[in-house]
């Protein structure tokens, strides 16, 4: 007696157990799905300052880069391709349409690499995270003009000038605007060889460059008068 | 033909002798730490024999207490 | 490096250098390569010649290499046989010579006569300040004259500067800006240790593997020092966190950034306490052997009051007495009040306390401006003593400073109210001891300390001060709540002499100018944050009648009738200065070096004992002052034992409510240092960084329809002004959170700042107080 007695009440305790469990994977089963947004990164981004640090993962790999002589780029091609200093360059090559730039040109142009196909290293795009690179970059495909133009092409800032004394690291002569990633320009294969930085493993480029055109116009010096009262 | 690097550490207070010895001795290109007790040394030689003789020379310094290889490359002499 | 590379062979042989470069800074961390580096520095014409010197700005003292061309210094270089820098500088370093040539240079001593500034010779202009602290002593005592310094003055300028105040004239009215830069780093040593200064040196950067800065915009405050953080990143793989109130570009070069509430980090810290004790990461038996638990006072009150007095009574408690105060500040707990979600606080903890991982904590200005300064230094040595990292290779907390000689002048030579170049004022031997060396009385010398340097000005305003010496800072820029003193400075019957190379707003108020030389103009020391004293000589002839600060003070020294003291030659006053300053260090603990050795290297750390600098203090395998027979000895204490101190967190002085609802936190930029009165006259700094701004959140700037450029009114209940905006350029404020840095002569900040201080240090809280904002 005892024996079966125990035997039922083991099944009722099983019973209940099933059935508080399936109640409870029922209502939890109803709740809506939701994934909470949990925001990962909390810290803004500034963009004149992210910047100058986005290549330096790659920068002991910049400074250990042997020079291909052979295929450098120098400043004059590369002011070739832009309607004046600042402006972005065109597409010097054929390209298909209907592809964004994410599948296409950032496969060559976010890292760079030599090319055979044109015999020249990859530029490297200061700006990866921007993939409708068409919106700003075009092709040229012809040498020819509509009409001819007047326009004046501003003249860009001189190499080995910038230096307020011997020694000391030139400064910054353009915007930086969508070009604060300096290790893109400045250094790697494809950078023009008269810009190319020979430390590229400093990577905090600007604690020593800092930028001197934020105006347009010269904005002189500073001194003081003594005041007299 | 092969380059190599090396770390040499003299025996205490023996350094500026090691970086003498080793100087003079031809294929050789000594840089010293400037603040501590260890220079490295780059070797550059251009058969196998003068290979050879740069390693006996440097087996007679006195001032030396280890050599140890860095890094080594080896190419065809063009 | 790489453009010289001519050929595939040279290639090779550089990577064959490179490569075994790379597996001796592994096998030495801090080794320097100096002979390497030389080579491909610039050479220069004909007549350039190198000498060098530490770097006139920043308490890193970084080493420079000055080029001097027919007695005119024309070009820097850093030092590569420096370890501080290892031949890297920053844009200030790289032009500080140019400093010394702006066009409105002073250069000769200018004297008031009825509203109007007239030129006179130097020897008149001393004569009168001679005769004017007679007369203001005769009329109104000793304690009516007063000098303010600075942690720029070198070495032998503090040293006269107390020998003439607290032993010949006998007034403790000393006192220098480092007061409102570091005094809470002091009294966080003296309190936790006993001994001030670092325990660790720059060399732990290349032994860390991780790096927590506590509210420090490393990036661009200690750029040089930074770099070699980011250098052993890329080389070793080290993490870097940058824990902070302001998004900065430390926080984009840092691998992770972490933002709270101001004040908040009291909380924070001692979260990472609980979480070190809850998990057992704790060193048992370097605690047991090296500690003491320890309660103070609180609810201290802000000082912003007159006369406001303040002195903590230590308590010993037990570790279960710490334990049960720190259930307040489980990380769920502390969440709430910091802002800091209890992930990342259990993440940092979990650093502090794996026992594989050594940690550096960094920090500056954060910590030391804070009207809890003291409590946060002494909670983050918490963290690393209950872990036992601490004064070994890599495990370091480190207080970085802003000046080059804050720690050289200010806290060695003991330019502060209560110091003396060893001891304390209020210590019968420590004035006895000092009064031999002086060769004055031991009377002399006043047991009770006078004004901090807040008090200083208020007692300025109220009169108490008659006669102020202002040498090489510019306190009409710098202090806080400046208006009252300015105001104060400008009364009838006071007198003001200010020593400087610029005209700056300080000497608008000033009753004589003298024009001084600065660095390399004239000989002199400084002594940088990791206890390391550098010499330069003079290198060019100052312009003008422009005098070294030392020499103005020993001509009015011997003016005043203290020949005897001032016995100086001229052409060797800096060595016997220095020589008879070094009697005050002698022993284990402190020793300076000779002179002979700071001419020779790049100087030297004290305590520097038998021809050695020690670098790690308190560590028996490098500190020859430890005598306990124990691995570690913390003899700052007289029983030897380092204190874990009990601090709450407690809100800031003033915080934001609904009439001014930010807060308001003041800094510096990269290219300007302090008040910019030199790195505004260097063109290349003053057109990359024209004038100051006010930075705004990206959504506070939406809402109040402000972009950058935009003109905005900051309102405290101190005053208003008006700044152009910034939004998303150089820093990112928190919601509701604004900063300006404070070089701008023409917007000066400081006017609506707070004079509220750590009771403890006195050193004020330039990070936070209440403003309100709006677009005009």
């Amino acid at each position: 007696m005892k024996k079966r007695l125990g035997i039922i009440s083991l099944f009722v305790i099983l019973f209940i157990a099933f059935v508080v469990v399936w109640n409870y994977s029922y209502e939890t089963g109803k709740e809506e799905a939701y994934i909470p947004i949990e925001n990962n990164n909390p810290t803004p981004v500034i963009p004149s300052e992210t910047g100058v640090f986005k290549r330096s993962k790659y920068a002991l790999d910049y400074a250990n880069m042997p020079v291909d002589k052979n295929h450098e780029r120098s400043l004059k091609t590369y002011y070739k391709n832009r309607a004046y200093h600042g402006a972005p360059p065109s597409i010097p090559h054929k390209v298909e349409d209907r592809n964004m730039g994410d599948n296409s040109c950032l496969k060559c142009h976010e890292n760079g690499g030599f090319t055979a196909k044109f015999n020249a290293y990859t530029p490297v795009t200061p700006h990866p995270e921007m993939i409708n690179c068409r919106q700003c970059h075009v092709p040229q495909n012809t040498q020819t003009l509509f009409k001819g133009t007047n326009f004046p092409k501003l003249k860009a800032p001189k190499v080995g000038i910038n230096n307020a004394l011997i020694s000391s690291p030139p400064i910054i002569p353009h915007q930086i605007q969508m070009r604060e990633n300096c290790l893109s320009c400045h250094a790697g294969p494809s950078a023009p060889k008269e810009i190319r930085v020979t430390h590229p493993e400093r990577v905090n480029c600007r604690q020593c460059h800092v930028i001197n055109n934020k105006e347009t116009k010269d904005i002189g010096i500073f001194i003081k008068e003594i005041k007299n009262e | 033909m092969a380059i190599k690097s090396y770390l040499a550490h003299p025996y205490n207070g023996q350094k500026e002798k090691l970086q003498k010895e080793l100087s003079i001795i031809p294929h050789c290109e000594v840089i010293p730490a400037a603040n501590k007790d260890v220079l490295i040394l780059v070797t550059d030689t251009n058969t196998r024999q003068e290979e050879d003789i740069l390693k006996e020379k440097l087996e007679t310094i006195t001032s030396l207490k280890l050599l140890a290889m860095v890094s080594g490359f080896n190419t065809k002499n063009k | 490096m790489y453009n010289s590379v001519t050929n595939r062979r040279s290639f090779i042989k550089k990577m064959a250098i490179l490569s075994a470069m790379t597996a001796a800074a592994a096998m030495f961390p801090g080794i320097v390569f100096a002979e390497e580096q030389e080579r491909n520095l610039p050479k220069g014409s004909g007549n350039l010649e190198w000498k060098k010197a530490p770097c006139r700005f920043c308490g890193v003292g970084c080493g420079v290499l000055v080029g001097v061309e027919n007695g005119k210094a024309i070009a820097v270089k850093g030092d590569p046989k420096s370890a501080v820098n290892k031949g890297l500088c920053c844009v200030k370093g790289y032009h500080s010579v140019m400093s010394m040539y702006g066009k409105d240079r002073l250069t000769k001593p200018l004297v008031k006569k009825n509203g109007r500034y007239v030129e006179t010779s130097m020897k008149e202009a001393l004569d009168l300040i001679a005769s004017k602290m007679k007369e203001t002593i005769k009329d109104y005592g000793k304690d009516a004259v007063s000098i303010y310094g600075s942690g720029q003055w070198t070495i032998p300028d503090g040293y006269v500067a107390s020998k003439l105040f607290k032993g010949c004239i006998g007034t403790n009215n000393v006192e220098a800006n480092a007061r409102l830069c570091m005094a809470s780093a002091v009294t966080g040593f003296l309190t936790s240790f006993g001994a001030d200064e670092p325990m660790g040196c720059y060399e732990d950067i290349d032994h860390a593997d991780v790096f927590v800065l506590w509210g420090n915009n490393m990036a661009e405050m200690h750029p040089v020092l930074f770099s070699r953080l980011l250098d052993n990143r890329l080389k070793r793989g080290v993490k870097i966190i940058d824990f902070a109130t302001r998004t900065t570009r430390t926080s984009m070069a840092a691998d992770k950034s972490i933002l709270f509430l101001p004040q908040t980090d009291l909380a924070v810290a001692n979260a990472i306490c609980y979480e070190i004790i809850k998990n057992g990461w704790v060193n048992k038996s370097f605690v047991k052997k090296h500690c003491n638990f320890s309660k103070g006072l609180t609810n201290m009150g802000y000082g912003l009051e007159d006369k406001y007095k303040f002195k903590d009574k230590p308590e010993k408690i037990s570790f279960e007495e710490y334990k049960t105060f720190l259930e307040d500040y489980s990380p769920e707990k502390v969440e709430k009040i910091s802002g800091v979600s209890a992930k990342d606080i259990k993440y940092m903890a979990a650093y502090y306390g794996d026992p594989n991982k050594k940690v550096m904590s960094l920090w500056c200005m954060g910590m030391n401006q804070h009207s809890r300064g003291t409590w946060i230094n002494n909670l983050v040595y918490n963290i690393h003593l209950l872990t036992g990292k601490i004064s070994t290779p890599g495990n370091s907390p480190f207080s970085l400073t802003g000046q080059p000689s804050a720690c050289g002048t200010v806290r060695e030579v003991g330019t502060l109210t209560h110091k003396l170049p060893h001891g304390v004022v209020m210590n019968p031997k420590h004035r006895e001891f000092a009064a031999k060396i002086w060769e004055v009385p031991v009377e002399n010398i006043d047991p009770k300390p006078t004004y901090h340097t807040v008090e200083m000005f208020r007692a300025l305003d109220r009169g108490d001060i008659r006669f102020m010496w202002i040498q090489v800072t510019n306190p009409m820029v710098t202090m806080p709540k400046l208006k009252r003193y300015r105001d104060g400075a400008k009364k009838e019957g006071r007198f003001i002499v200010v020593s400087d190379i610029y005209p700056t707003p300080t000497t608008d108020i000033a009753d004589v100018i003298l024009p001084s030389a600065m660095w390399v103009e004239r000989e002199g020391m400084y002594g940088n944050s990791e206890r390391r004293t550098q010499h330069f000589e003079q290198m060019v002839q100052p312009p003008g009648e422009a005098m070294s600060d030392t020499w103005q003070l020993v001509e009015v020294a011997k003016r005043m009738g203290f020949e005897k003291q001032f016995y100086y030659k001229e052409d060797t006053h800096i060595e016997e200065i220095y020589n008879e300053y070094r009697k005050h260090h002698v022993g284990k603990k402190h020793n300076m070096a000779p002179l002979a050795v700071l001419k020779e290297q790049s100087g030297a750390m004290w305590p520097y004992v038998d021809g050695k600098s020690t670098k790690w203090r308190f560590n028996a395998k490098y500190d020859p002052a430890c005598s306990n027979g124990e691995e570690f000895h913390f003899y700052g204490k007289p029983d030897g034992k380092a204190v874990i101190w009990q601090r709450p967190y407690e809100p800031a002085a003033e915080e934001p409510d609904a009439a001014y609802p930010y807060w308001l936190n003041t800094g510096r930029v990269v290219e300007h240092w302090h008040t910019g009165s030199m790195t505004r006259r260097i063109p290349v700094l003053h057109k990359a960084m024209p004038h100051a701004y006010v930075e705004l959140n990206p959504d506070d700037a939406k809402r109040l329809q402000i972009r950058t450029g935009d003109k905005v009114k900051l309102t405290t209940r101190r005053g208003e002004i008006v700044l152009p905006a910034s939004v998303n350029e150089r820093g990112v404020p928190a919601p509701m959170q604004v900063f300006v840095p404070f070089f701008d002569e023409n917007m000066l900040i400081n006017d609506i700042t707070l004079d509220s201080f750590c009771p403890i240090s006195k050193e004020p809280d330039y990070k936070k107080c209440a403003v309100q904002i709006e677009k005009v």
